[in-house]
């Protein structure tokens, strides 16, 4: 969503004769973006999770994540308070835990959001920030 | 329809190399965003998952992460949007992305960064594959 209103804005800046396509693309866009299938499809599964969730349970979650994505061996300790610099990952390691995160808990981060999730915490809280506003 | 989404046109030129560096990170989100519609467009359910393709986004970025000149980057960039595109539009075919995105990842050489390294450069093309 951020990326494409970042990208609406460099299009209305092209000419106006492609006001026609702006507009339709728009609408469409939005259409598309909102009927991402499997998002929706895991919302009655979220429910559930919301009700019971403790915090303890989704830095687990993404730990596992973590672990999975950096193969990380098991006796190295990954906690809240690692941050993910120090486990090894580079900075597209970091973009691809969080849209790995977004699939896992069916959230959707926004782009200033991102920037700020240094350490396996703070995502955690992010995730139950967002869980909660759902 | 998939087509309008996905007019994220790439603007011809980034300022510097973070600004690049933001454009690439874009582009990813767009790509592993539009998994799941890709998974349903040509039923990859039980030959893949999405964190696998996850992966091979993200190792074909790093192909070219050494790469510092930004306007390199931005048609790079252009490239991988157009073949996003190709991919979620239902251009391609099944094969297609069986073939250059799912299998036989492991078997193929791949640059260690240096593109220009030892070895004959056709056997190398040779080896890495039809696609």
């Amino acid at each position: 969503m951020a990326s494409f209103t970042a990208s609406s804005v460099s299009f209305s800046a092209v000419s106006c004769s492609f006001k026609q396509n702006k507009v339709s693309s728009l609408g469409k866009a939005s259409l598309s973006f909102s009927g991402n299938g499997s998002s929706s499809r895991r919302l009655p599964a979220l429910r559930f999770r919301v009700s019971c969730a403790a915090k303890p349970e989704t830095v687990n979650k993404v730990v596992e994540i973590v672990r999975k994505q950096l193969a990380l061996p098991n006796d190295r300790d990954v906690s809240g308070e690692s941050k993910f610099a120090t486990l090894g990952a580079d900075s597209l390691d970091t973009v691809e835990i969080v849209m790995g995160l977004e699939e896992e808990f069916g959230i959707s981060v926004e782009e200033e959001s991102a920037q700020s999730i240094t350490t396996v915490q703070d995502a955690a809280d992010l995730i139950e920030k967002l869980l909660e506003k759902k | 329809m998939a087509s309008t989404m996905k007019y994220v046109r790439v603007p011809p030129n980034s300022a510097s190399l973070a600004e690049a560096r933001q454009r690439v990170f874009e582009f990813f989100k767009t790509a592993c965003r539009s998994i799941p519609s890709i998974m349903e467009i040509y039923t990859l359910d039980d030959v893949t998952s999405p964190s696998q393709l996850r992966s091979v986004i993200s190792s074909e970025i790093r192909k070219n992460a050494h790469i510092t000149n930004p306007k390199v980057i931005d048609m790079l960039l252009f490239k991988g949007t157009e073949e996003l595109c190709n991919i979620v539009e239902h251009s391609k075919q099944r094969h297609h992305i069986l073939g250059q995105y799912v299998l036989n990842r492991e078997d193929r050489t791949h640059d260690i960064g240096n593109k220009d390294q030892g070895a004959s450069d056709f056997l190398k093309s040779f080896y890495k594959s039809n696609y």
